[in-house]
């Protein structure tokens, strides 16, 4: 009981736990960031507003770059931006040295090209070894985005400088370029709950639900097994006189216990996890193919838990086998990382694994609200895997009983 | 005249990898109520032959027909009349002495009051009362061998397949079994007995069959097959003067 019911609990409320923070992504996990500001000017002041603005970064202000590379290469720091001495004042006369350049190219201004070199402004960033590539991407983002708002803004007030020169009733105007466009983020479909997307809960708790059913398979075979080598099975082919109901009898008790396993891990997605700190599980509203999908995974599971049962000969063959061969099937499923962050050759190896039919299908009906012909697909995989395993598992079972 | 409740035509049978056939064109008959020893030395086919009379096995060609049916095409038809105590022990060994019979009893469609009543019956003629609560695996050579036994008689066949009852028990346990099915003759059930311990089979037996490498040799009624070879004191001479003396491995 405790193999089949417990474990599983355990294993979807660890694994839930423990791939909570790598699903997370930036926008939700805050970093400790180090700012060491040599230009203490617009710049800087800017980069600092951005930031003390964003629930994502904690901004630490150092003075010294050695101390600021250091505590960052012990890992004490994910990051640090340099800003150097005069970042702003370049900053500004470079962009001075553009507008005037543009303004004398169409004969304004003093007509006068200036083609004085000026050096290149270089805020450097330094990054923790450990820290991930896109963590990476989005602070080196963050801040090429920030220098091109500030410069696009002086651009504009030096081209109000140049057009004012010489134009003294004319006062300059304070251009906000907050307004002129925003990015409108939701997720597609109309009756998608607020809020829902794939957390660790929504991922786990499915996943590992059907990594623990596809499992039975070590109860199922070890008792086959073990009936097949004490004799017993021979006296119920002796009453029955027929492989069909020992099997089918097989079959249909341990495809109840996924079932059980289903419900129950389901359950503490939706009750227990939220006590743990974690997102309670969404199920949408899909019972009835929830049921069913659950109800063909179980299926699935129960027909390759049969035939590794009567394949192989010992238990120990079958149990390496069987476990082994189930990590794979879940790896390539999408079990232990979603589907669409694997390698291309790891995804096409996936649209043959039953583990990824069944997540495919629990991840269309809780988060998208699919309909019966959306998950049917992936349910007539399951339901022929299951034939297909079963029907084997009849057959070759009958081919090597010779008593 | 009494019926004929197994009838064996020409059977064959020849496992894959072997050369030479299990059972060759082995023809015999079995009265109703008869005791019918099935003798024969080690890898002779008596198991071969009794698995396809049970029905586990199909014949290569020929026909077995138990109680006017043919085994292959109509063997569930006859399955609940026929009891097979099989030399291996068949039982759950997780389970008490109770619970395998009542299970079994349950899977041949009994209703549980008949249940109760045989395993009551049956444990006390093998006298294994007082252990109907005991786990099977805690059980002695002899006791499983006598479980195994009753676990044939629960839904009353009219046909009893037993192989190699006896081996590897105690003299108790022995003379238990040979007397029930002593019994069992004078009831008029019929009995096919599988074994190469001659004795039992000279006490116990009202027919006969002697085979060897896979080929029946004679058969008869005892004293028929003791007639046909004066020469033999005993049964267990005529099968050494049919068989040979050399060892069968």
């Amino acid at each position: 009981m405790a193999l089949i019911f417990l474990m599983p609990l355990a294993l979807v409320i660890v694994m839930a736990l423990v791939q909570d923070a790598p699903f997370r992504d930036y926008q939700e996990i805050q970093l400790d960031v180090v700012l060491v500001d040599q230009d203490a000017d617009s710049l800087s002041a800017n980069i600092k507003k951005a930031f003390g603005a964003s629930r994502n970064v904690n901004l630490v202000l150092l003075t010294d770059t050695v101390e600021a590379m250091e505590r960052v290469r012990s890992g004490e720091f994910k990051a640090a931006i340099i800003i150097p001495k005069d970042a702003s004042g370049r900053l500004r006369k470079k962009t001075q040295q553009m507008i005037t350049n543009v303004f004398s190219n169409f004969g304004l201004g003093s007509g006068e090209l200036d083609t004085t070199k000026l050096p290149t402004i270089n805020v450097t960033i330094l990054f923790d070894p450990a820290i991930k590539a896109n963590y990476q991407q989005t602070l080196a983002g963050i801040i090429e985005k920030i220098m091109a708002s500030v410069q696009t803004k002086w651009v504009l007030e030096e081209l109000q400088n140049e057009l004012q020169d010489g134009n003294t009733s004319a006062e300059k105007i304070d251009i906000d370029l907050s307004q002129v466009f925003q990015i409108n983020r939701r997720y597609a479909g109309e009756a998608i709950n607020d809020g829902v997307m794939l957390n660790s809960v929504q991922h786990n708790v499915p996943a590992w639900t059907m990594f623990a059913m596809f499992f039975i398979l070590y109860p199922l075979a070890g008792n086959f097994i073990k009936e097949r080598e004490e004799g017993s099975m021979l006296r119920l082919r002796l009453i029955s006189g027929s492989q069909f109901p020992v099997i089918a009898g097989k079959f249909s008790f341990y495809f109840t216990v996924c079932l059980f396993q289903f419900l129950m891990m389901i359950a503490v997605g939706v009750f227990v996890m939220p006590l743990l700190g974690l997102n309670r599980l969404v199920l949408g509203d899909q019972a009835g193919l929830i049921l069913l999908t659950a109800s063909c995974v179980a299926m699935a599971a129960t027909g390759y838990g049969m035939l590794i049962a009567v394949y192989f000969r010992t238990a120990q063959q079958a149990l390496s086998f069987g476990s082994i061969s189930v990590v794979i099937l879940s790896a390539i499923g999408g079990v232990w990382v979603p589907v669409y962050v694997m390698p291309g050759i790891l995804q096409t190896l996936s649209l043959f694994s039953p583990m990824s039919w069944g997540l495919e299908s629990f991840n269309d009906l809780f988060l998208r609200q699919a309909s019966l012909v959306t998950v049917m697909p992936n349910l007539v995989r399951l339901a022929g895997f299951a034939l297909i395993t079963g029907s084997a598992s009849v057959f070759i079972h009958k081919a090597r009983t010779v008593v | 005249m009494s019926s004929i409740v197994v009838h064996l035509d020409h059977l064959t049978k020849q496992y894959n990898k072997s050369v030479i056939p299990a059972v060759s064109d082995l023809s015999l008959e079995i009265p109703e109520g008869s005791v019918f020893g099935l003798l024969g030395p080690n890898g002779a086919g008596k198991s071969t032959t009794v698995m396809m009379v049970c029905g586990l096995m199909v014949p290569d060609s020929g026909f077995v027909t138990v109680l006017g049916e043919n085994m292959v095409t109509n063997g569930l038809e006859v399955r609940n009349k026929i009891g097979v105590a099989p030399q291996e022990i068949a039982l759950f060994p997780g389970l008490t002495a109770f619970e395998n019979l009542f299970y079994f009893g349950r899977m041949y469609g009994l209703p549980t009051r008949v249940i109760k009543s045989q395993i009551e019956k049956h444990l006390a003629t093998f006298g294994l009362s007082d252990k109907a609560g005991k786990i099977v695996s805690t059980f002695s050579g002899g006791m499983k061998r006598r479980l195994n036994l009753i676990a044939a008689l629960l839904h009353k066949p009219r046909l009893i397949i037993l192989d190699e009852p006896t081996a590897g028990v105690d003299v108790q346990s022995r003379s238990m079994v040979l007397s029930f099915l002593e019994n069992l003759k004078s009831e008029g059930t019929t009995v096919i007995y599988s074994s190469h311990l001659l004795e039992e089979a000279e006490r116990i037996c009202s027919h006969v069959g002697i085979i060897d490498e896979g080929r029946l040799l004679t058969a008869g009624t005892l004293a028929a097959v003791a007639g046909s070879h004066p020469d033999c004191k005993n049964l267990e001479e005529l099968f050494l003067k049919l068989t040979g003396k050399n060892i069968r491995d």
